[in-house]
């Protein structure tokens, strides 16, 4: 509960510590005419030009400030956004005249770097049943190459409670900027819950084995076939350490992704969707213990009007033949079917699931309603209901999700950076 | 024997750091600093006292707003023990529509109360209005208690960039946290000590 209470502080001051800027600067009266990007050798008037050097949702933030009142503290975030985005030393910004009296031009101008040290915390969650879940990393940009280590403890996604180490190298540009480049290795610990150790040791000979910790290392290769559809393509080489007598069985796979995304932006409203479709196959040709293929797909659709948005999510999948714990499906945690303990759900997690949410955004205040079934092969599909209300500022959120189901119900409180 | 005292000294090593840290400190013996006493309250005003310079004059002039902090100090002795001390915030901008080169000021007011706020102040005008509204209260000072003042102004560096990734997630840039914007620090001090009752015998004012 003080978890709650330090959350709802959290939330609060950002809720409500809106920057003030545009009440000390005098030129928050003026309009936007337009935006000038600039670097070394080019520049592009967000106006008139099109440009390909900035990606669409960082395009669409700065042109949605052309024709507002000026904010000046926005700018500082634009520019953090154009660094981020462009690897730069340094992004500037500067308020000029514009051609038209009482309207300003915004001119960013970018300095490249040579290399750039950042911190990144990816994820931070906190779930009423299953605790905290963290994962950070520090990362060395040089142009289009990324170095990265990092830090996970994690008991939402799996089953499992997963602590390790995670080390990444991308090269976010092979020969064109359509090919990248990503080759990851991580080394985890595992914890197990005493109901998924239960519920494994009740079927010993088909559940899945338990193990103690595992060691992977994926090497994959992103193209992009025409602009909104990226294809991703790479292996998989895990190594399990089992529990009780040492064994190590391994899961060798071949990882496919294909991912579509596109924005739209009308005059009242922006949409934007999302579809995936992932192929994991483990076979003994690769020299496997595991023999399993994983199938999945989802799409996504977000309408924004104004200060309400709404998102449908719906994503589903199914494992044939025999997958280790951290490759099955999970719901029942922060992302799916929230408002639901997984270990009570299905405690080994499922080899098939189907899950759709709703949700509705208010400035801050959301409220959503998920859907979700997850069984084995042989089971029924249970289907199952929550609902929630939280708030959401930015990245962070802070929710409370109840089961929709008879007897006692316990709500689940979450907060933190949530999907 | 015992070798004569020759009472207390600095050593070399304590010159050194004193040469080595002046630079940062950069007090001037203010034979522009007025101070009167108006009512309850200490006054400051400015005669060739510049504090929008440098830097922070760029910024300004580059639409951005520069955020000052004001502390003023009284002391009991020559800047060793401090009696009072009082911080005020201020935030100037310039305008780039104004009329030749204005800038724009705003004092926060206290909780519940609008900010106190200026335009079309040219460079001198702003400096002077900001300085006419950092005061101090005199009260605990006795009319015949000796006291030397010291006016520090600093510009807040710009904030460190927004840490939240647009796909979500946090950044935190290592470089700009270990090499932060640097803030601009003048300190003006009186050269020598004031009492009330002279401030008030002075009438309007008292060159410090």
């Amino acid at each position: 509960m003080k978890c709650a209470w330090l959350g709802c502080l959290l939330l609060g001051s950002l809720l409500f510590a809106a920057p003030q800027d545009s009440d000390n600067n005098v030129n928050a009266r003026y309009t936007v005419e337009t935006v000038i990007v600039s670097g070394k050798g080019w520049a592009t008037n967000l106006q008139s030009d099109t440009t390909n050097k900035i990606s669409t949702g960082l395009l669409h933030e700065l042109t949605a400030i052309i024709g507002q009142k000026l904010n000046p503290a926005s700018l500082d975030t634009l520019a953090q956004n154009l660094k981020k985005e462009m690897s730069a030393r340094e992004v500037t910004h500067r308020i000029v005249r514009g051609e038209t009296p009482e309207q300003v031009r915004v001119e960013f101008e970018v300095r490249p770097a040579r290399a750039s040290l950042g911190m990144n915390v990816n994820q931070f969650v906190y779930n009423s049943k299953q605790g905290f879940s963290g994962s950070g990393e520090a990362a060395v940009t040089t142009g289009p190459h990324v170095f990265a280590l990092g830090l996970v403890s994690n008991g939402d996604w799996l089953t499992e409670r997963f602590s390790g180490v995670v080390a990444r190298y991308e090269d976010k540009s092979v020969g064109t900027d359509r090919l990248s480049f990503k080759f990851e290795a991580e080394t985890f610990h595992t914890q197990w819950n005493r109901l998924t150790v239960a519920a494994d040791s009740a079927n010993p000979a088909d559940a899945p084995a338990l193990y103690r910790s595992r060691l992977a290392f994926q090497p994959t290769a992103a193209i992009i076939i025409f602009k909104p559809l990226t294809l991703t393509v790479g292996a998989r080489i895990e190594r399990f350490e089992e529990e009780g007598p040492a064994e190590t069985t391994g899961a060798n796979a071949i990882v496919t992704n294909l991912h579509y995304h596109q924005s739209t932006e009308g005059a009242y409203n922006q949409q934007e969707f999302d579809a995936d479709l992932s192929l994991h196959t483990a076979a003994r040709g690769f020299n496997s213990d595991y023999v399993y293929s994983v199938r999945s797909g989802g799409v996504r659709y977000q309408i924004r009007h104004g200060k309400h948005i709404v998102i449908d999510n719906a994503w589903g999948g199914y494992i044939t033949g025999r997958a280790p714990l951290s490759d099955r499906f999970v719901l029942g945690n922060t992302e799916y079917l929230r408002g639901w303990n997984k270990y009570e759900i299905d405690p080994l997690g499922g080899n098939r699931a189907l899950h759709n949410s709703v949700e509705y955004h208010y400035g801050p205040l959301q409220a959503f309603y998920d859907l979700g079934a997850i069984w084995d092969e042989s089971q029924p599909a249970v289907a199952r209901h929550s609902v929630g209300i939280g708030l959401r500022e930015s990245v962070f959120s802070l929710a409370v999700a109840i089961p929709m189901r008879t007897g006692h119900v316990e709500p689940i409180f979450m907060m933190g950076i949530l999907p | 024997m015992q070798e004569p005292s020759r009472g207390p000294q600095i050593s070399r090593r304590g010159w050194l750091l004193a040469s080595l840290l002046a630079p940062l400190f950069p007090a001037r013996a203010a034979d522009s600093l007025i101070v009167t006493c108006d009512d309850d309250h200490l006054r400051i005003s400015s005669l060739g006292l510049h504090f929008l310079q440098g830097n922070s004059l760029n910024r300004l002039r580059n639409g951005s707003t520069v955020e000052y902090v004001a502390t003023v100090g009284l002391f009991r002795d020559q800047f060793a023990t401090q009696l009072k001390r009082s911080e005020h915030h201020f935030f100037v901008s310039y305008d780039i529509w104004g009329t030749g080169d204005v800038f724009a000021v705003s004092f926060p007011g206290p909780p519940g109360k609008p900010p106190r706020r200026r335009t079309n102040l040219s460079l001198s005008a702003t400096e002077t209005w900001c300085l006419e509204n950092v005061l101090v209260s005199t009260a605990g000072l006795a009319p015949d208690q000796q006291f030397w003042l010291q006016l520090e102004l600093k510009t807040v560096p710009p904030k460190l960039n927004s840490i939240l990734e647009p796909g979500g997630g946090l950044h935190v840039d290592l470089l700009e946290v270990i090499t932060p914007g640097q803030d601009e620090r003048q300190v003006f001090r009186t050269p020598g000590p004031l009492r009330l009752e002279d401030l008030k015998k002075s009438g309007k004012g008292r060159v410090g």
